[in-house]
């Protein structure tokens, strides 16, 4: 078993569904989507228009789903898609988008490329077209796991950190809680602040929640590289953890593609819908803000702005919320230049980021990330992606800019109140 | 002031009735100018036609009445009290009307007869309605079809008013696909004077306009190449419209309920037919002068022009090209279908097909065998 351009094909015939064709047919050749683009507007490259990325599954389309495409294939008249064009399209299918959605925004049709760019990665994958780096994520999620190879033991020793610093317990497999808390591996290795914020916030709250020692990992390589079975696999240890300890609802961490995963490809893949409530970790803590559960007390004196995961805001929904709590302990909260569902991509969303190959691409355009901060003139950036967070700490250390990124969760329970 | 100066009285005239009544010569006069004013005849015509009308004997008029929604009759009984149209019934001996008069039956179908005898090659014929000519059965007096009824009270007639915009020209009942065959009196009757007054319904006063003229100069007025008079339809609503203007400025409400309707703007984009409609409508206006629709917020609708109700929609700016016709939009849709069906068809099995060959993938599925 392994890769072939054969597989890749089938499984573009196979993921043209009726969106794809009337998006095909529908699009005008505006080119609205390249000033859109990240990518493309910060290189000036036309290769990276985002309809452009998309033209091996639109020839397969046109050739296999429309009457004048098959009768150009019969007579010889248009080229097969061959193992070096998508060779040629890897790095426009994988580094050079990170399915920020921008495009799917401006498309004067109403085209969602960012769906086609998701659904084109499953012939990439299955034709053996993914980065190497996106292929041992997956197989590490898949085989032990997490994209980064941690396993249980390792949030053990957090957990029991995070007890000894907070002298809180953190329950891990309680039957019927109301949470099922999630993590990223991104929060384990690089940022243990988040679990112990949410440990004293659900506590002051009186949250019931808990931990999974079988389902910690709310990432999912499978979505990001584009290979559907191994999502499903990996979105399933959610799901059944979820059923076994009947919790009511799923807290997605701070993490911009795993609500994605979970929240919106998750029944899909699974074929069903879920017994739970999935939300993000901002929803359930402006929810409680708004019941009063949630107190804090004086505010940040730094000027502070918030950059919006694009997972979170733009493809989730979830605009108003951070507003609302960071406005609760911001004395001087600034909003950056197209700020909201019009934000602009850290650069290491959908895979990016733990594509090597594509790094000095993602430092390059990190610079509208870099104008942005600077129109604020704050050196306190907050955001709730851990993805976004490292992204973002390596491109500031890049053009060394002396700005301090901390996640919303965090700085809200600097400012909780406690033990009252 | 003293006496109201008395007009020489003839017995059985007109004059006498209205003597009877007590109506003055003073408001009579005062009618009649008004009734030359709108027949666009010189001031001076008004005390000449008082003195016809004073002296003319009552004019018989039989009202025939087809298919119809007697919207016709409401409009000319529904005017004002007192009302110069009123004073029209004093002019006229309306001999049959069969919504109006208080006889039934056999009575009816005599009074008719009756006044048709007595003025054998004078009296009129006014009709309202259309005239089926498929099933006799689907509209009948006294067990008499309407095409049977219109040629044997046509026959002794002076003329014939058609009014509204049925008997002018087919109207409602003509309308696509026309079940019962219905024609207007025009293509019934050939051999007598005609008098088409459109409109759904028409203007009162354009009405028993009409009649003065006939009763004061004994004929026809000018008409129009769809024998109208042109007294009254001589220009079009949209050259008569006091929201003219804004058209001319290309202000256009876009909705019923925006900023630019509120403020009066031209209706023409909203589907006003005024441009292509010619009546009274905005000169005369309805219910004694009060408002007339395009005042009222509504575009004109077109209903004294044949075909009115096929032409398209009454919303849609006659810019706008009206529609294809239903045969072809049926052939179309059935081509299509049967072509969508086909495609899709042979997608469905291209996709099924691209399903059944998918081998569920695997880690080792992602990376390719090196050769």
């Amino acid at each position: 078993m392994s890769a072939t351009l054969a597989k890749g094909i089938n499984s573009f015939k196979e993921v043209i569904d009726t969106p794809i064709a009337s998006y095909f047919s529908s699009c005008v050749h505006c080119g609205l989507c390249a000033e859109a683009c990240l990518f493309y507007n910060e290189t000036g490259d036309a290769k990276y228009t985002p309809i452009h990325k998309l033209e091996p599954l639109r020839r397969v389309w046109k050739q296999e789903y429309t009457l004048l495409g098959k009768l150009g294939k019969m007579l010889g008249l248009s080229d097969p898609v061959t193992d070096a064009e998508l060779t040629e399209w890897e790095p426009l299918v994988y580094d050079s988008c990170t399915m920020c959605g921008r495009c799917s925004m401006v498309c004067p049709v109403g085209n969602d490329i960012t769906y086609m760019i998701r659904k084109m990665r499953e012939g990439m994958s299955a034709s053996g077209h993914a980065p190497e780096d996106m292929i041992g994520a997956t197989a590490r999620a898949v085989n032990i796991g997490s994209p980064m190879g941690i396993k249980w033991p390792a949030v053990q020793a957090q957990i029991k950190h995070v007890q000894a610093e907070t002298g809180i317990e953190v329950p891990v497999d309680k039957q019927g809680a109301d949470y099922l808390v999630l993590m990223s591996s991104m929060e384990i290795i690089n940022f243990p602040e988040y679990l112990s914020a949410l440990s004293r916030i659900f506590k002051q709250a009186g949250v019931s929640w808990t931990l999974a020692a079988d389902a910690f990992e709310a990432t999912n390589s499978g979505i990001q590289i584009g290979a559907s079975d191994l999502a499903r696999e990996i979105v399933s240890r959610i799901v059944v953890a979820a059923e076994r300890l009947k919790v009511k609802c799923v807290i997605s961490p701070e993490c911009g593609h795993a609500f994605t995963a979970i929240r919106w490809e998750g029944p899909n893949l699974m074929g069903r819908p879920f017994g739970f409530e999935v939300k993000h970790i901002l929803e359930v803590l402006d929810g409680l803000h708004a019941a009063g559960k949630l107190k804090t007390r004086g505010k940040d004196k730094r000027p502070l702005t918030y950059h919006d995961p694009c997972q979170i805001a733009r493809r989730g929904g979830v605009v108003a919320q951070p507003r609302r709590l960071l406005n609760e302990v911001a004395e001087d909260f600034r909003e950056m230049p197209d700020a909201g569902v019009m934000n602009w991509c850290c650069g290491g969303g959908g895979g990016v980021s733990a594509n090597s190959r594509a790094e000095p691409l993602r430092l390059e355009v990190f610079k509208t990330k870099k104008r942005q901060i600077e129109a604020t003139g704050v050196h306190t950036l907050i955001t709730a992606c851990a993805n976004c967070r490292i992204v973002m700490e390596e491109g500031l250390e890049h053009y060394q800019m002396k700005v301090e990124v901390l996640g919303l969760t965090e700085l809200l329970a600097e400012y909780l109140v406690e033990g009252e | 002031m003293k006496k109201t100066q008395k007009a020489e009285v003839i017995p059985g005239s007109v004059g006498e009735g209205l003597a009877q009544r007590g109506v003055t010569r003073r408001e009579f006069l005062k009618y009649c100018s008004s009734l030359a004013a709108l027949l666009a005849l010189p001031p001076s015509m008004a005390s000449a036609m008082a003195e016809a009308i004073s002296k003319a004997r009552r004019q018989s008029v039989i009202w025939l009445s087809f298919q119809e929604c007697t919207g016709c009759t409401e409009s000319i009984t529904r005017s004002h009290s007192p009302t110069l149209e009123n004073l029209i019934f004093d002019l006229i001996s309306l001999d049959y009307h069969h919504t109006l008069q208080a006889a039934s039956g056999e009575a009816a179908e005599q009074a008719r007869m009756q006044a048709m005898k007595d003025n054998d090659g004078k009296y009129l014929v006014i009709v309202d309605g259309s005239i089926p000519l498929g099933n006799p059965g689907y509209s009948c007096i006294a067990g008499i079809s309407n095409h049977d009824m219109l040629v044997e009270t046509a026959k002794g007639a002076a003329a014939i008013v058609a009014v509204g915009t049925c008997a002018a020209f087919g109207g409602l009942p003509m309308a696509d696909p026309n079940p019962t065959g219905a024609v207007s009196v025009g293509d019934i009757i050939k051999d007598k004077p005609i008098i088409n007054v459109p409109g759904c319904p028409p203007i009162p006063v354009v009405m028993t306009g009409v009649l003065a003229h006939f009763l004061t100069f004994g004929g026809l007025p000018e008409m129009d190449a769809l024998g109208r008079p042109k007294s009254f339809y001589g220009d079009t609503i949209h050259d008569r419209c006091y929201r003219r203007p804004f058209y001319d400025q290309g202000k256009f409400a876009q909705s019923f309920d925006d900023e630019a309707a509120r403020n009066g703007w031209c209706l023409f984009k909203l589907g006003c037919k005024g441009p292509v409609t010619y009546n009274a409508c905005a000169t005369t206006k309805w219910n004694d002068g009060t408002s007339f629709p395009i005042q009222s917020g509504h575009g004109c609708i077109g209903c004294s022009e044949p075909d009115f109700w096929d032409a398209g929609s009454f919303y849609k700016a006659l810019s706008m090209p009206v529609s294809a016709t239903s045969s072809m939009l049926a052939g179309a849709a059935a081509v299509g279908a049967a072509a969508g069906v086909a495609i899709t068809w042979h997608n469905r099995s291209t996709k099924a097909a691209a399903k059944a060959a998918h081998e569920k993938v695997t880690v080792q599925d992602l990376t390719r065998e090196v050769k």
